[in-house]
């Protein structure tokens, strides 16, 4: 009130980094950690690696984020991930339109995104057994299109085309870093200044004052399923373009490293809170720390084990900090 | 009879703003203490130290002359505090009896609950309070009334050494206050019980307290004994300068007819109602809870589907849609009556709420414009004089009548011509009450009709240029400002007027 412009920004800064503050000392402290523990951890290739292995979770978590802060959850993502995969992959292997097929499984992430909407918003049923269902069904396409096996070699049409370059590098970079990282600067203007990304937030926030507020409440929820399905179809073609290859085990329990990398990140399960840069700090610690866990030979029994601890203890120090900082 | 409770030097920081600065008085045993104060003076925060919610940043409270830190929740109610919040905390999923034994052992057989006993002794609860229900009735079904209710009996069942009661009778009839004041007489006469009482209608400290204690900005100002003290003086204490509302009284009112609502009716809600709104005019629609004066509101905004009815804007019918955005199109505004449930976003920032109606105004190229929102905000801020330190911190760090006024500006932004607010001062103290009735005086100046549901009858008589008073549905009368009297209204609204 009697501070000055300039007095004002600067703190709307300070207040800004502080949002993101925790986790990303979290990332920074175990940056450190481990090289320290391991000479391997910071060289080049290896810091590349561990971006590289950021690439299909972070782009599956952009898609999280929206659902989240809209205070819905997908558990779906992975099977939707695998399905769409897995039906690219076929048809690549057909010998159909690169471009096409691209197109084809957008449009499959999207549809996928709108059933699961659908049936949140106008059935008015949960999200969680919305997705638990979805999520089945969804697997089960996946089976059903490989026939159970697992489909690899492409033709040379499909291999030579501009989509399977996204597996290549420039330099030393990989395509898909520089794609995903393109991903999350586009995510994070729409969430931070467009309209929708305000009305994501209002309908997380409270959807009763938002819809009174004259936000359709029911679309702006969908619109971040579509975005999402979306998202994840374009991270199963990342995965192809790469391994050249799809299991028919693709994708699976990829929605719980999702959600993990948004929770990371300082969203709340309740809606109304969690940003886009959040989710990246979060998915890289988790590219991190199972990077980590390889350098230092940790058992394999042990490895998710300990993600699971990096997360509580993650979420505990976010609690920690905003706690001792709000009022009542 | 020592001092019971004291605060010494007690000051409580939230960051930047201080809550409570030197705080120190004494409360005796066995008194009736009332704290008076405007919103943001500081009263939750002094119950909420109580309470064992927070801590003190520096200062001491004594409880029974002994030093006391209050670390915990399980701390303050082993020291026999009690507290009825102002907001109800029950399980809305679970009976009435299961509430009253909630986190007791009291009605523990071994490992077993003993459903008899805890039903037997919740009717005896009811009865105490005259309450006409079923001990295994669920919270959900209850009015907000009854919930209230039901808080302070659960408070008063434990028998506690000190009972605190924010705003207790926010929710409540005429006939169920003075059932509480009884009880809390009773406390007080037959069990030497220490009441602590913070209320914002000052009828009730006079006719309750022993003594009050006033606090502004955070800061004491005095504690006086009630016999020799008027409402007057507390008011003036409060707020540090007079308040007359009757005398600012202008009628704004054209002959130009903005809005008429014609037969409109929904099942079990309201009936055939039909009036007229005119630009600047105040309108008033009064009743007790449960007239369907707020689902009649809701409909007009379009958020709750009438049978049958029809709507004219400047004479031209509009339809009838069930959302919202019509409504906003139409430049009708709704200020809901629960703040906190339908209005505020809690998560967000006092920004985000002010601006999540006009985010169109603020596009440049699809995107927010982050000086414009800026100075929309600064705008907001010196125009309907909200208090906060930053507009960037979450809306739940205001007091009650900063989140209103938040609100306020939130629909104002959007230019409306036709503005209705339902119950726009519950939980608002007599300072923010005043700015508020400035600020819709104000609005109604710049020519927009104002609806105005309301269960404080002063504040319709001192607003509004015409009242319309419902019964269970229906309307039963239409009193000009000449006609109207608090009595007047009574009658219409029990519907005994002939």
């Amino acid at each position: 009130m009697g501070m000055t412009e300039l007095g004002k920004t600067a703190r709307m800064k300070k207040i800004k980094v502080f949002r993101e503050f925790g986790v990303f000392m979290v990332m920074v402290s175990l940056i450190a950690i481990l090289s320290i523990a391991s000479p391997a951890f910071l060289q080049m290739t290896n810091l590349i690696n561990i971006v590289r292995q950021t690439v299909e979770i972070g782009i599956m978590a952009i898609g999280m984020t929206f659902i989240i802060v809209s205070a819905e959850i997908d558990l779906s993502a992975g099977s939707a991930y695998g399905a769409t995969a897995m039906l690219a992959a076929y048809l690549y292997k057909a010998g159909v339109n690169p471009t096409l097929v691209f197109s084809i499984a957008m449009l499959a992430g999207g549809a996928i995104g709108f059933v699961n909407g659908f049936l949140i918003t106008k059935a008015k049923m949960p999200a969680f057994i919305v997705t638990l269902g979805t999520m089945q069904i969804f697997r089960s396409i996946a089976y059903s299109i490989s026939g159970g096996q697992n489909i690899s070699v492409f033709p040379e049409s499909a291999e030579s085309s501009w989509i399977f370059k996204l597996g290549g590098s420039i330099g030393v970079i990989p395509i898909q870093v520089i794609v995903m990282i393109a991903f999350f600067i586009i995510a994070h203007m729409v969430m931070s200044k467009t309209k929708f990304g305000f009305e994501v937030y209002a309908t997380g926030g409270n959807k009763r004052a938002a819809q009174l507020a004259g936000i359709n409440t029911d679309r702006i929820k969908i619109a971040c399923m579509v975005i999402a399905g979306v998202l994840y179809a374009f991270a199963s073609q990342v995965s192809i373009a790469y391994l050249k290859s799809v299991p028919t085990t693709a994708g699976a329990s990829r929605e719980m490293d999702a959600i993990a990398a948004v929770i990371l990140g300082g969203a709340a399960l309740s809606g109304g809170r969690g940003t886009v840069i959040g989710t990246l700090i979060g998915a890289i610690i988790m590219s991190v720390v199972k990077n980590g866990m390889v350098l230092l030979s940790v058992p394999v029994f042990w490895q998710s084990g300990f993600i699971g601890v990096i997360i509580i203890l993650a979420v505990l120090l976010d609690t920690c900090i905003s706690r001792s900082n709000k009022k009542g | 009879m020592g001092p019971h409770i004291q605060f010494k030097n007690v000051t409580k920081k939230f960051g930047g703003t201080t809550a409570l600065s030197e705080v120190s008085f004494e409360i005796q045993k066995g008194e009736v203490h009332c704290i008076c104060g405007e919103n943001g003076a500081g009263k939750s925060t002094l119950i909420n130290l109580c309470a064992g919610v927070f801590e003190p940043t520096s200062g001491e409270i004594w409880v029974n002359g002994k030093h006391e830190k209050i670390n915990s929740i399980q701390k303050s109610e082993k020291l026999g505090f009690s507290i009825v919040h102002q907001e109800v905390p029950l399980c809305t999923n679970m009976s009435i009896a299961n509430n009253i034994f909630l986190g007791s052992s009291e009605s523990m057989k071994g490992i077993f609950i003993n459903e008899s006993y805890m039903r037997e002794k919740t009717q005896e609860l009811l009865d105490l309070f005259q309450l006409k229900l079923e001990p295994t009735r669920l919270i959900d079904s209850l009015s907000i009334a009854e919930q209230s209710m039901i808080q302070i009996a659960k408070a008063i069942y434990y028998k506690p050494d000190i009972l605190i009661l924010d705003e207790p009778t926010a929710a409540l009839t005429n006939d169920q206050r003075n059932v509480v004041f009884d009880i809390i007489r009773k406390m007080k006469r037959e069990l030497g019980t220490t009441i602590i009482y913070v209320s914002h209608r000052l009828e009730e400290v006079m006719e309750l307290g022993d003594r009050t204690t006033i606090l502004r900005d955070g800061q004491f100002i005095t504690t006086k004994n009630i016999k020799d003290i008027t409402m007057d003086d507390i008011v003036r204490l409060m707020v540090g300068r007079e308040i007359d509302n009757n005398s600012c009284y202008q009628c704004y009112a054209t002959d130009e007819v903005l809005l008429q609502v014609k037969g409109f009716s929904k099942h079990r809600q309201f009936d055939n109602i039909s009036f007229e709104l005119k630009k600047g005019e105040i309108l008033g629609i009064a009743g007790f809870v449960g007239a369907g004066r707020t689902e009649l509101l809701n409909s007009i905004f379009g958020i709750n589907k009438p049978d049958e009815g029809e709507i004219y804007i400047h004479g031209k019918k509009v339809p009838v849609h069930n959302c919202s955005q019509a409504a906003i199109k139409n430049r009708i505004a709704l200020i809901p009556e629960n703040r906190r449930d339908d209005a505020l976003m809690a998560e967000l920032s006092v920004k985000q709420n002010a601006q999540v109606v006009i985010l169109n105004k603020m596009l440049k190229n699809g995107v927010i414009d982050k000086r414009k929102s800026n100075e929309i905000m600064d705008e907001m801020v010196k125009k309907y004089h909200i208090k906060t330190s930053d507009v960037n911190n979450c809306i739940m760090t205001l007091s009650g009548g900063n989140q209103q006024k938040v609100i306020i500006a939130r629909w104002l932004a959007n230019e409306p011509e036709i503005l209705m607010c339902d119950e726009p001062t519950r939980g608002i103290d007599v300072g923010a009450k005043a700015e508020i009735y400035e600020l819709l005086r104000d609005i109604a100046q710049q020519g927009i009709g104002i609806i105005m549901v309301s269960s404080e009858l002063p504040e319709l008589l001192t607003l509004c240029d015409r009242i319309i008073v419902m019964h269970e549905g229906r309307k039963t009368g239409e009193l000009t400002r000449e006609e109207a009297s608090e009595e007047q209204i009574m009658k219409y609204a029990a519907a005994i007027a002939n």
